[in-house]
């Protein structure tokens, strides 16, 4: 030990060296086995799904692919140039009104008008949160965090009994004489409900960026001479759009993925490719599901990496050292200019309040009302009896309550020590950090049917490696899904802080002796505690309304969550189904609360 | 120009002892460019060494490197002769004090103080809580040890970072501009007691500060640091008086740089009345200055000579040099005043006490003038 250093160094005993260099190794010990834990959970069962696409009878072939490139079923008129006909005739045939989109046209399709809805109802709650002062703004500002955390079965549910034909939609327009409409199984109930999931998020990025303008320089932009519209566009938009740029771009990749708002709004009619996949599977097409997931995943990560390319080019770190001041909702001067804008809100107030207000109210309102319209606590009661009455093949409800819990808490506990190894991981500075965070991150941009599947297949049916035979339950397996689904929250909800933490602080640690996961347990993580507490909650509540995977392992299970319940029901009598929903509506609000009280501005999402 | 570093620095302690500190050829690079460039210097046990140069000269990354949180591209960091290559910062005993304190707010005085104690056992038999206590006495905060850091202002803040960083009886302590964020008033009285302090323990310090003013104040011996590089390693009296590189001498205080044709030499410099002089045509005007021994300093006509006035030296209507000027700019000081004059389309400062204004007459003798490099034709 030549090298040690000239004081205490060399005066410490062997032994201790011995233990020091150990400690120094922990870190890269926790982090081969988060990186176990994530190959066994997500890498390879998933890569043994995707391999089918392209391994017939252990043959390489991209004739599954070709096939489904080529099938006007899956890309409409699209499939006719993978097929090899000329670009320009395929262009007349979409220009044609006959056109035909395919199912990845068709998801696409209701992904762009998804967006464009999320970006319209976004962008003037960004406007009032950011701009104007009122009472209840901050909590107003929050709330925007909480589609992250409300199930999307829970949402669709809290849509058919709005928009459903005895939805509450319904009933005041039969209150005011006009015609009952059915928005059930449309493109148009798609597209609310996605709207009322992504709309927020454009928000918050959107009012978080507008925040953090300068006044100064507005003030500098007008001291030079531009008007206030003039300067808006030269000094405030610029540094907005690229938020809003940011919502959007998450908007199409999260609408491009969806499932169980589709699967509960739209049906098989209106499939879209994770629908599709969902399909596929139940009726055993594996090759062909992958060769599809594997189509799907390409288009969102194609979408998202055109946008950090976009982001890496235009990244402004200006940190607002003086935010704008808002101005009142009253005006002080009843002029035009002052007004307008004003008249604007109130009418974005009603339209926000159908389609944010009104799901969740409805919801509330149906699974206390009975068949009769009257108040009861049958649908509540129900959740208790049918334990005892149903049969043992159907879905009762008291089982997917507990399970719920039980998978929420195993997966939390699960998903905690590897995000917060994660978010360490990728907050140092060392080559190949991006790559490190790309592939930690990666669980979010794969279809949970692929993940579901490859856990059902690789997991559940269990594994054969050195004469050994590994298999799980399918409980474990949901639970596994479930923190892979939730980790990478806690990596976001951990990973500002410590990037946020002065370096010095960890480096006057090591300076004192600590040693580099010392450091870790005496500073960074009491540091960011608040953090890694708001990332529990996210990885608990994404456990509880996880649906996709949950459906494809829960199948012919004992396994099932209140989400599969829920689907379940929804078809056949939506007050249970509604009163599953306020359930899973209080669990998940209480872990809004928890985020909200601790996590901050988690900017990160 | 761009001189090498004074043989001084390096040569200069001749003793058998290896050096507390040694860099040896230490390069750091990020990417293309190099932070700190084929640095070597030696820091004497017990020495105050500072480093000290405009931002972006390398010297904070030269601390980084003392104290291991950077591992040197090429060369080698020794501690007392031996090698700390791959030494975690850990295992170096250095105590830092950094430019923001980062005292932990999680946690209280006592405990910031106490936490290298985790690591190390108290010197001299003490407990843990007697060599906390003995620290917050040492630097004059003796109650504080239950106090939230938050709660205490800049200066207290500074002084706790520093009680922290002795407590564990480091070998070294590293300061990294950790008066910055202070008033300067408040900075003079904290230098003097980091001064008391490194001197009552014996430590050896190495100190990083852009502030040339405190550099000179406090410290054994200065590096002025540029581009990666020291200039000039030296006590602050020869670093002020006979700056070894015109970048040296504009740095480290006011100064009045001139350059010029060498015109002739006149004495031996072998009598005390008379120096050896050189004549230099600066704009026209034969300026003379001292040039010491013909032996220490070959110069000959036609040479171009770099020489420096400082402005407490040019004194008004005395002095064998004399230039007239004209009063362009005064500012008032306190003690005295800072006036800008131009001397034929040249900057000139002086220092006076009364007032001046229109024309003046400012002069120099030639032992006033330092010279700073020749280049032979």
């Amino acid at each position: 030990m030549s090298d040690a250093s000239r004081g205490a160094g060399s005066r410490r005993t062997l032994r201790e060296q011995v233990a020091r260099r150990l400690r120094g190794r922990l870190l890269t010990a926790l982090a081969v086995v988060t990186s176990a834990v994530l190959v066994a959970a997500f890498y390879y069962p998933v890569g043994t799904v995707l391999i089918e696409a392209v391994v017939v009878d252990g043959v390489p072939t991209l004739a599954v692919f070709a096939e489904v490139l080529r099938d006007p079923f899956y890309f409409g008129e699209f499939a006719r140039l993978f097929a090899g006909e000329s670009p320009l005739a395929v262009a007349r045939a979409l220009l044609a009104p006959d056109r035909r989109l395919g199912i990845v046209g068709f998801t696409a399709y209701q992904a762009a008008l998804s967006t464009v809805a999320s970006v319209a109802l976004g962008l003037p709650a960004a406007y009032l949160l950011a701009r104007f002062e009122f009472p209840g703004r901050r909590t107003l500002r929050s709330l925007t965090i909480v589609p992250f955390v409300l199930p999307s079965i829970m949402v669709a549910v809290g849509f058919v009994a709005t928009f459903g034909t005895n939805g509450t939609l319904n009933g005041v327009l039969a209150g005011l004489g006009l015609p009952p409409v059915d928005l059930m199984f449309t493109l148009e109930a798609i597209v609310i409900a996605h709207a009322f999931y992504n709309a927020p998020l454009v928000a918050r990025v959107t009012t978080a960026a507008w925040e953090s303008v300068d006044a100064s320089a507005v003030e500098t932009a007008r001291s030079l001479g531009a008007g206030p519209v003039r300067a808006f566009f030269d000094v405030v938009a610029p540094q907005v759009y690229p938020a809003v740029l940011t919502g959007a771009a998450l908007t199409f990749v999260f609408t491009f993925g969806t499932f169980p708002i589709v699967l509960a709004l739209g049906g098989f009619e209106l499939a879209t490719v994770e629908v599709f996949v969902y399909r596929l599977v139940r009726d055993l097409s594996y090759a062909e599901a992958a060769a599809l997931a594997i189509v799907e995943l390409v288009i969102s990560l194609g979408v998202l990496l055109a946008y950090l390319r976009y982001e890496a080019r235009n990244a402004v770190s200006s940190r607002g050292v003086r935010p704008l001041p808002r101005k009142s909702l009253v005006p002080d001067i009843p002029s035009l200019r002052e007004v307008l804008p004003r008249l604007g809100l109130a009418a974005y107030v009603v339209v926000a309040g159908v389609v944010f207000v009104a799901p969740i109210a409805s919801m509330v309102l149906a699974s206390v009302t009975g068949g009769d319209g009257a108040l009861t606590l049958d649908h509540y009661r129900f959740l208790i009896d049918r334990q005892q009455t149903g049969a043992a093949f159907q879905v009762r409800p008291w089982p997917a309550i507990r399970n719920s819990l039980a998978f929420a808490s195993a997966a939390t506990l699960l998903a905690l020590p590897m995000g917060v190894v994660v978010a360490v991981l990728t907050t140092r500075r060392y080559r190949g950090r991006k790559l490190v965070d790309a592939a930690a991150m990666a669980p979010l941009a794969v279809s949970g049917i692929i993940v579901g599947l490859g856990l059902l297949r690789g997991l559940v049916f269990g594994v054969e490696i050195a004469g050994w035979r590994f298999a799980a339950t399918g409980a474990v397996a949901i639970v596994v899904a479930h923190a892979v689904a939730g980790y990478p929250f806690v990596v976001r909800t951990v990973a500002p802080g410590l990037e946020g933490l002065d370096r010095s602080l960890i480096e006057s640690a090591r300076a004192l002796g600590a040693s580099r996961v010392r450091v870790i347990r005496d500073v960074e993580l009491p540091l960011v505690w608040p953090g890694v507490v708001a990332g529990a909650a996210f990885a608990f509540a994404i456990s509880i309304g996880e649906f996709t995977a949950t459906v494809v392992l829960a199948t012919g299970a004992d396994a099932y969550t209140m989400p599969v319940a829920i689907e379940r029901f929804i078809g056949r009598r939506l007050g249970p189904a509604t009163a599953m929903g306020v359930v899973l509506l209080v669990v998940t609000g209480l872990s809004f609360v928890v985020i909200e009280r601790l996590g901050g501005e988690t900017r990160g999402l | 120009m761009g001189s090498e570093p004074e043989p001084e620095g390096v040569a200069a302690d001749a003793t058998d002892d290896p050096p507390a500190v040694e860099l040896d050829g230490v390069t750091k690079r990020y990417g293309d460019t190099a932070a700190v460039d084929d640095v070597s210097l030696r820091v004497r046990e017990g020495e105050f060494f500072t480093l000290v140069g405009p931002s972006g000269c390398g010297k904070t990354t030269t601390l980084r490197l003392i104290a291991g949180f950077e591992e040197p591209t090429a060369g080698t960091v020794r501690f007392g002769g031996e090698s700390v290559a791959g030494v975690p910062p850990e295992d170096r005993d250095v105590g830092v004090v950094f430019q923001n304190y980062a005292l932990f707010p999680h946690m209280t005085v006592g405990e910031n103080v106490g936490y290298g104690l985790n690591f190390a056992d108290p010197p001299e038999g003490l407990s843990r809580d007697e060599r906390v206590a003995e620290l917050l006495e040492l630097v004059d905060l003796p109650d504080a040890a239950d106090r939230d850091p938050e709660s205490l202002s800049g200066g207290q803040q500074q002084r706790v970072a520093m009680a922290r960083a002795l407590a564990p009886g480091p070998d070294l302590l590293l300061l990294d501009e950790p008066m910055s964020a202070l008033d300067a008033r408040l900075r003079e009285r904290l230098r003097m007691q980091v001064r008391r302090i490194q001197s009552e323990l014996g430590i050896t310090t190495v100190y990083v500060t852009h502030d040339q003013e405190e550099a000179l104040a406090i410290s054994d011996r200065v590096a002025v640091m540029r581009d990666g590089t020291p200039e000039q390693i030296a006590p602050p009296r020869t670093v002020y008086r006979e700056p070894s590189s015109r970048f040296v001498a504009e740095f480290v205080g006011d100064n009045n740089v001139f350059a010029g044709r060498l015109v002739d030499v006149e004495g031996d410099g072998e009598s005390d009345d008379a120096p050896r002089t050189a004549g230099v045509d600066v704009g026209g005007e034969t300026l003379r200055v001292a040039v010491g021994e013909a032996n220490d300093t070959g110069v000959a006509p036609d040479d171009r000579l770099t020489f420096c006035v400082r402005p407490e030296y040019l004194r008004i209507g005395e002095g064998e040099s004399r230039l007239a000027a004209t009063v362009e700019s005064a500012e008032f000081l306190g003690e005295t005043t800072r006036v800008t004059l131009d001397w034929g389309g040249r900057d000139l400062v002086v220092r006076t006490r009364d007032p001046l204004s229109g024309e003046v007459v400012v002069g120099f003798d030639p032992e006033d003038a330092h010279v700073i490099g020749i280049d032979e034709e």
